[in-house]
């Protein structure tokens, strides 16, 4: 293809998506409405999948000191914990650490805790146990010595949300491949309307001897317009909820006393977000109004 | 220049459209297609277009032989042919010029061949005028031009009219008509089917008479119905 042709092409389609307005509006509504469902969704899945990260990510018992407890009285602890044959290894949390730590679960709000001294953070040891049903016991028993301040375990969780993880991943995948091929669907049916609207102009086309290329291609252009117009509008609704209802969601989360548990910032998977309703848009523009038009081709 | 030889077209319904065609013509020629409706006229055009396949036989329109076209090469036939339609055809968006220019672009033509040659095409069917109009703002008879013009921009060897006057005044008919003599004054060859039996008559070019999917009658210098007939008609 000559580059005039290239920039005809180009022309075109721009010229024609501005010029059938009334079917570009209802494509690209159609695009931004079945991306802004599936991209909800989405959205749904990936704070579900990094909350579980989360979870399976807490230790399996924690003892935590009391924060006046400093590192020399520490090791009187460590060990018991080391002779103690319930316990198959342990890591130490020091005083920093736990700050780094408590900041990053603060996400955004971590900046509160930048340039505090770590002494009032208390050192904690994380531990595994040979057989998590003796963790009720082992607890108790940790429990009644004067250096402990709390000892925290999830084990019921940690089994529930392992097993669970699996099969929440298998049904997200589905739901989420349905609603892309139903989007694909709804969306090409829509560029089969303009396309229909236009088949006369096409047909007239091939008989002053144009090639089936020279005919698609300005059609194939307005396709990838209307993909990613319809992608940049529902990723705008997207982004704008999203930011909304996050700190809100956050806030209760954090009201309830809840530590573990948060919802992502939109900053964390936005890019990701954005990327698959570009790619997604513009791949179904296309092939939709490749597909709808190959009909009218045959002349 | 064309040559139909033992052409048979079968529709999947089982209508015959012409059956056991053979007919040459020559570069240069004019020749009008006659018959009344239904008698595989259309189909004759349609099978020289390539929009038809023919069922038996062989179709050779400017060295193209149409049964080894792919589907591909189908464009460069198309454009070896100015085309013209009962219902003009042109593209409702685009004004005059673009029409008449488009037939280029399709060509991957220069720009400046293009700038070049649309004018001229334009002042020979007598349109300049309205180069700016698009085709709604246009009479039946200037949207005709319109459409001849782009039909001649490519310099075809060959111009097909497929009823050209069929939705025309006959004064305006008439232009039309001899606009496409001239045309063939300057050396393209031109087929024509029409109905238009007091323009055939007065022309005295070349006849070819369908009926039934059979050539009746073809004659040089002919009229549109047979003279036997002709004569039964009161003065």
């Amino acid at each position: 293809m000559k580059i005039r042709t290239v920039r005809y092409v180009l022309k075109q389609g721009v010229i024609n998506t501005y010029r059938n307005k009334l079917m570009t509006l209802a494509s690209v509504s159609t695009v931004a409405a079945s991306l802004l469902i599936f991209g909800i969704f989405l959205i749904l899945v990936i704070n579900l999948n990094s909350n579980m990260k989360l979870l399976t990510d807490q230790p399996e018992m924690e003892i935590f000191l009391r924060a006046e407890i400093k590192d020399d009285q520490a090791t009187k602890i460590e060990e018991i914990i080391k002779k103690d044959a319930s316990i198959a290894s342990y890591t130490k949390v020091s005083k920093d650490e736990a700050l780094e730590k408590a900041m990053k679960i603060m996400g955004d709000n971590a900046k509160l805790l930048e340039g505090e001294d770590s002494g009032f953070m208390p050192i904690s040891f994380i531990v595994k146990l040979k057989d998590s049903l003796k963790s009720d016991v082992v607890a108790q028993e940790y429990k009644k010595l004067p250096e402990v301040d709390d000892v925290t375990y999830y084990m019921e969780i940690i089994n529930l949300v392992a097993k669970l993880n699996g099969w929440m991943r298998v049904i997200a995948m589905v739901i989420l491949a349905v609603l892309l091929a139903v989007s694909t669907f709804i969306i090409s049916n829509t560029i089969k309307l303009t396309v229909f609207a236009r088949r006369k102009e096409i047909n007239i086309m091939k008989y002053i001897g144009a090639t089936d290329w020279f005919i698609r291609w300005p059609f194939v252009v307005e396709g990838l317009l209307i993909g990613l117009f319809g992608a940049l509008i529902a990723f705008a609704l997207v982004s704008y909820g999203y930011n909304s209802l996050e700190a809100r969601f956050n806030q209760d989360l954090i009201s309830i006393g809840n530590s573990m548990l948060r919802a992502l910032s939109l900053n964390d998977f936005g890019f990701k977000v954005l990327g698959i309703y570009v790619v997604v848009g513009i791949l179904v523009g296309v092939s939709g109004s490749a597909i709808s038009m190959r009909k009218y081709l045959r002349v | 220049m064309i040559t139909l030889s033992n052409v048979t077209k079968r529709y999947s319904n089982g209508t015959i459209g012409v059956s056991d065609i053979n007919l040459h013509i020559d570069k240069g020629e004019f020749a009008f297609i006659v018959g009344p409706s239904g008698s595989g006229k259309s189909t004759l055009l349609k099978l020289m277009l390539k929009e038809e396949e023919a069922t038996q036989g062989e179709v050779i329109i400017n060295g193209y032989i149409l049964s080894q076209l792919k589907r591909n090469q189908v464009p460069y036939l198309r454009r070896s042919l100015g085309n013209v339609f009962q219902d003009f055809r042109l593209l409702p968006n685009k004004t005059v010029y673009e029409n008449v220019a488009f037939a280029m672009q399709v060509t991957e033509a220069l720009p400046k061949e293009i700038r070049r040659r649309v004018p001229t095409a334009l002042a020979l069917v007598g349109i300049s005028k309205k180069a700016n109009a698009f085709p709604n703002q246009l009479s039946g008879g200037e949207q005709q031009r319109v459409a001849l013009a782009r039909a001649l921009v490519n310099n075809p060897p060959l111009l097909m009219a497929d009823e050209p006057t069929g939705n025309l005044d006959p004064e305006t008919s008439w232009e039309i008509m001899t606009l496409l003599c001239d045309i063939n004054n300057r050396g393209t060859t031109v087929i024509v089917t029409t109905h238009e039996k007091s323009i055939v008559d007065a022309m005295k070019r070349r006849v070819i008479a369908i009926e039934k999917g059979v050539i009746v009658r073809d004659e040089q210098k002919g009229q549109y119905e047979h003279e036997d007939k002709n004569s039964t008609i009161c003065t």
